[in-house]
């Protein structure tokens, strides 16, 4: 049985949020809205100063809260590890956004028009229409427009429906066609891993292996599947710096 | 069938990508599609490959589309430089392709200029024809008085060289405010064409110098390669030494971090040939054989030398004193050239350039040092010694067969060269790497991908100190003996012609890809400068404020949807060459500037005949006299040029490219990589410790009776003196320095909603500590009040301060990529720091080159500080 995991190197991540951007290209997210993130953050006091980078997707966690609290089924682990949302089933009670530590749930205040509109670049525009057949956005993926899994759910990419809660899915689009996320697939510098955990041969397995690793928050008793190597986890006195505009 | 659920959507909006407008997309009351219905039609996939528009080093990338249309790039597996990935900016590009505030037609300006540009769409045909009407009537006076000025150029063939030379135009590019002074002080010190870079694979002991290793920016690369190269040599043990007033750049990956003073790099270097020197770290055989260290200096500081041949043939050869015979012999026979030592002379007395620079550097102690650079003595003292004890002077290792010196330390400075003293602090940058003997050894100091001696070399053992009139970028004058063109100087020049001995000015000015009232340093001088152009034409894909305020006509062209090239692919290790090919026809009615100087070329009557532009394409593509020559007299197909191009090189042709993306052609050879492997070595250039021809320089420009402020730093060795802007007054008491972030480049990236997106806000980043004592809070408004210590003009910008304990207490820093208004995702964003730096004396370096420096003071907005 598969059983999907992610690694990220903070040996080796330098913050540069490609991983950020392929993400909401790849599941055309609007403004906003980073189901993949990376933090910059800085400890200490000059000239003590120590600063790190902490990429976070959706944790994706074993022991998941959001799929516990979700009264209507729409969150949910797949066997593969992989915690999705079926925007389908979503009423938008946001009970899954309050229960995850992760801070990785975007409730969809918003529409679509209203959302992308801070980009300031209107896809409807009758010249760029005439050549994108007004696709919205104009790189629209595809892809999201399938159903996923044994049980052929809508869990794929942003369609950002007003009114429903939306996260990172691990690019279920992606990995059942048998590509890494997109997240993982950009980065420049290797700082993300991703794989079966379940096949001990599996590189990621080996990784994990000779590596120590930790998990975030976890003493929640989360599990999640993501695994951080290198570095130590960011302390509580941690500030964030350089934050992107956050839109509304 | 049609099931209507409880939340559903449009059936159309699930197929195909999507045919419909956003605003069938609204949840309120659409309709929905089955399970079974969902993609009816199988959209059409394929990829294509590409190369990078919005970058500057060029990645590879593969573009997937559906049914035509990209809805993605990715990275190129295999190219030597990304091999697979994409920054931010790579990913980010797509969404500015797409965007309809790009220009879409060309434009005529129906307004004044100097405010907000209005327009109409005009046709290419009448735009061309204007463009070409003002271009020849200049042409007629004078054709150096037409313009090209550049931004960034991604086929300097076609563009920068080709197309000036058919036009006869002047061009100024913006190296200027990058790291030409940077280019300059390599030339001069060793001939090569490049910034300080180490030889990352093998190297130990790096002083990532001012090196912006998290944010991009390096000689010849941009982001991705570099950064991958530092963590597998970190990974094998290397150690980082960051020196730099602000920790962001280098973050976790400074082993050590060296908070220097803004502007004092050339104290710090000094210090450290001094440390060197007086701890015995020296590779006397490389001194002794490949420096200019042994030649006898006369105590009026002109080298002995000999001149053999007459008129352009003469060559002069310098005496050295050998060991061997005891006597003065010339560099070229001497067997054992001495480094140190005085002698007698013919009745007069001669020591060495190796000697008067420990004399010279014997000044610049570790505890002088410390209080010009505000770092530690003690940390000095044992950067010196672990660089010089990394350095591992004497061993030796085997490349290609060959025995060569291995001494695995560097320095990586590029853009930190941009200061008023950056020519000399890169001067005795490299003089740190050379005293250990580090130049061109495997591990050590590396500069460019190869060992041919740059043209500048020569040119700059004899320095022209011409007589007025000059050109309006001064070339050859009294106050910029070496001069890098530096748009910021001609911006003054213009606003003052007289005052530097300039009668004529530039009329007409083609700007390609550059947006000078925003990009460059000092935005009053900008705004006020181009009011004198008569034309102004932008060839941009957007309307940059530059081309708001002063185009009479944009051109718009295409972004990433065009052949350009050739491009290199190498990551310094191994050889490749790219093309950059439309993933899908140019948007709008956008042109590649391929095409829009092939047909503006025509309209100005110059495509075809002798000196033509297709003649020059020839030349410039190395095409002359081959099967693959472009006729004269039919205006080409750009891809045809490229394939011709391709087709010269051995190639199928531009297929090759197509289906393979990149033509990676090996390793590099060490000879290209390793200046002790090249044949012969350093490509025979001598490596100026001692610079002669500065001091000449100097002499020449006082007799010329230019001030102190144009000649005191053309000294034979870098020399210490405070900066310009310690003049100002202490209340202006913090130094503000600008840096590029990673989500941009240049200025065009403000142009992608989704980069600021990522960048934020316009901010000052100051010391929490420092903050305080003035009662800012972070996020407290700030105005920040510049200084200019020679003229006494102050200039403000309001911002929003944001602390950091990543950065010395005396110094504020802003990131550059701000002050847009021309585009609606970036305007609002906050301002440039580009409209308080200052240029012209005082505040640019000797090489006529920027400085992004300048003292400033900060008070919290709408009350007492």
């Amino acid at each position: 049985m598969t059983r999907y995991a992610m690694v990220v190197d903070l040996d080796r991540c330098q913050g540069c949020r490609a991983c950020v951007e392929a993400c909401k290209i790849e599941n055309n997210t609007p403004s906003a809205v980073f189901w993949m993130y990376v933090f910059r953050l800085e400890e200490g006091e000059f000239p003590n100063t120590k600063m790190s980078f902490l990429p976070r997707p959706c944790q994706h966690c074993n022991n998941a809260p959001c799929v516990k609290v979700c009264p209507v089924g729409a969150r949910y682990k797949r066997d593969d590890g992989l915690v999705l949302t079926d925007f389908d089933r979503c009423i938008g009670c946001r009970y899954c956004e309050v229960a995850c530590p992760y801070g990785v749930n975007y409730f969809n205040w918003r529409g679509p028009e209203e959302a992308w509109a801070p980009y300031g670049v209107p896809f409807d525009d009758p010249d760029l229409a005439a050549v994108t057949g007004g696709a919205f956005p104009a790189y629209r993926n595809p892809d999201h427009d399938r159903l996923y899994g044994p049980e052929q759910r809508r869990t794929s990419g942003s369609s950002h429906y007003k009114g429903v809660v939306e996260k990172c899915t691990f690019c279920v689009h992606r990995v059942e066609q048998g590509l890494l996320p997109a997240c993982v697939d950009t980065c420049p510098v290797g700082a993300l891993k991703f794989g079966d955990t379940d096949d001990e041969r599996s590189p990621i397995s080996t990784f994990l292996r000779n590596h120590e690793h930790f998990q975030l928050l976890e003493e929640l008793g989360t599990d999640p599947s993501v695994h951080y190597v290198g570095s130590t986890p960011p302390r509580s006195d941690a500030r964030e710096i350089e934050r992107p505009l956050t839109g509304v | 069938m049609v099931e209507v659920s409880r939340r559903t959507f449009l059936k159309a909006s699930a197929v195909t990508g999507g045919t419909l407008a956003a605003s069938n997309f609204l949840f309120e009351g659409i309709k929905s599609v089955s399970k079974a219905d969902v993609l009816a039609v199988a959209p059409v996939e394929d990829r294509v490959f590409t190369t990078c528009w919005i970058g500057k080093q060029d990645c590879g990338m593969s573009a997937r589309r559906i049914d035509g249309r990209v809805v993605k790039f990715e990275g190129m597996a295999g190219h030597p430089r990304n091999d697979g990935t994409l920054c931010p900016k790579g990913q980010a590009q797509i969404i500015s392709i797409y965007d309809p505030n790009r220009v879409k037609t060309p434009l005529v300006r129906t307004n004044g200029k100097g405010v907000t540009g209005e327009w109409r769409q005009a046709s290419w045909d009448e735009a061309l024809g204007l463009v070409a009407e003002q271009v020849n009537r200049v042409r007629a006076e004078d054709p150096s008085l037409v313009l090209w000025q550049k931004g960034r150029s991604k086929s300097s063939a076609l563009y920068d060289n080709a197309f000036t030379k058919a036009i006869g135009s002047s061009k100024l590019g913006h190296g200027a405010y990058c790291s030409d002074t940077g280019y300059r002080a390599l030339e001069y010190t060793l001939g090569l064409h490049g910034v300080l870079n180490p030889d990352l694979v093998n190297n130990r002991y790096l002083l990532a110098w001012g090196w912006n290793i998290t944010n991009a920016g390096g000689n010849k690369f941009c982001w991705i390669t570099w950064p991958r190269q530092m963590l597998e040599a970190r990974e094998k043990g290397m150690k980082i030494v960051h020196v730099d007033p602000r920790l962001r750049a280098a973050g976790p990956f400074a082993d050590e971090w060296v908070p220097i003073r803004p502007s004092t790099d050339l104290a710090l270097a000094l210090a450290l040939c001094n440390e060197l020197i007086a701890q015995g770290y020296l590779d006397r055989p490389y001194l002794a054989k490949f420096t200019n260290g042994p030649y006898l200096v006369g105590d009026d500081g002109l080298i002995l030398k000999e001149t053999f041949g007459e008129g352009d043939e003469a060559v002069d050869v310098a005496f050295v004193w050998d060991e061997t015979t005891n006597s003065a012999k010339l560099a070229t026979e001497a067997t054992q050239p001495a480094l140190e030592g005085d002698w007698t002379v013919e009745g007069k007395t001669y020591t060495t350039g190796f000697e008067l620079f420990k004399a010279h550097v014997a000044r610049y102690t570790a505890e002088w040092a410390a209080e010009v650079c505000g770092v530690d003595a003690s940390v000095i003292r044992r950067m010196a010694s672990e660089f010089g004890e990394n350095a591992q002077i004497g061993a030796t290792t085997i490349v290609d067969g060959v025995e060569v010196p291995y001494r695995p330390v560097g320095i990586m400075a590029y853009h930190m060269a941009q200061q008023e003293l950056g020519f000399q602090a890169l001067r005795a940058m490299t003089m740190v790497t050379m005293l250990v003997g580090a130049v061109g050894a495997v591990g050590g100091q590396l500069a460019d991908t190869t060992w041919k001696i740059d043209k500048n070399y020569a040119a700059f053992e004899e320095l022209k100190v011409g007589d007025p009139p000059y050109d309006f970028t001064l070339k050859g004058s009294k106050y910029f003996p070496i001069n890098s063109g530096f748009p910021g100087m001609v911006a003054k020049v213009m606003q003052d012609p007289g005052r530097y001995g300039v009668e004529n000015l530039p009329k007409v000015v083609i700007l390609h890809h550059v947006n000078p009232v925003l990009a460059f340093t000092s935005q009053p001088d900008f705004l006020e400068s181009y009011k004198k152009f008569e034309f102004v034409v932008s060839i941009s894909p957007w309307l940059s404020e530059t081309a708001d305020l002063f185009a009479d006509v944009v051109l718009p062209a295409a972004t990433i949807e065009k052949y350009e090239g050739p491009l290199s692919a190498s990551d310094g290790y191994i050889d490749a060459q790219v093309l950059r090919l439309p993933p899908m026809e140019p948007l709008f009615e956008s042109k590649g500037e391929a095409d829009i100087y092939l047909d503006l070329a025509d309209k100005i009557g110059v495509l075809s005949g002798e000196g033509g532009y297709i003649e020059q394409i020839n030349a410039e593509l190395q095409l002359v006299d081959t099967e693959f020559a472009l006729p004269d007299g039919e205006r080409p197909q750009v891809r045809d040029i490229f394939d011709r191009w391709a087709k010269a090189q051995g190639l199928s042709g531009i297929d090759y490219f197509e289906q393979k993306g990149v033509w990676v052609k090996g390793p590099l050879s060490p000879d290209k990589v390793y200046g002790y492997v090249s044949d012969p070595p350093f490509g025979s250039a001598v490596h100026r410790l001692y610079g002669e021809s500065l001091l000449k320089a100097q002499r020449l420009m006082k007799e010329k009776g230019a001030e102190e402020i144009y000649w005191r730093d053309y000294t034979a060795f870098p020399t210490w003196r405070a900066p310009t802007m310690e003049g100002s007054p202490p209340e202006y008491e913090f130094y503000l320095i600008s840096y590029k972030l990673v989500e941009h480049k240049q200025s065009r990236t403000t142009l992608v909603p989704l980069l600021t997106e990522l960048s934020g806000k316009q901010r000052l980043d100051i010391n929490p500590a420092a903050a305080r004592r003035l009662g800012i809070a972070d996020g407290d408004a700030v105005i920040v009040e510049s200084h200019n210590a020679v003229t006494g003009e102050t200039r403000t910008l309001q911002t929003v301060a944001s602390f950091t304990e990543g950065m010395r207490p005396d110094v504020v820093g802003m990131p550059h990529h701000f002050g847009s208004w021309a585009h609606p995702a970036s305007k609002d964003l906050g301002p440039t720091p580009n409209g308080v730096f200052f240029t012209g004396e005082g505040y640019m370096g000797q090489t006529a080159d920027a400085s992004f420096h300048v003292k400033v003071k900060v008070t919290k907005a709408g009350g007492e500080a």
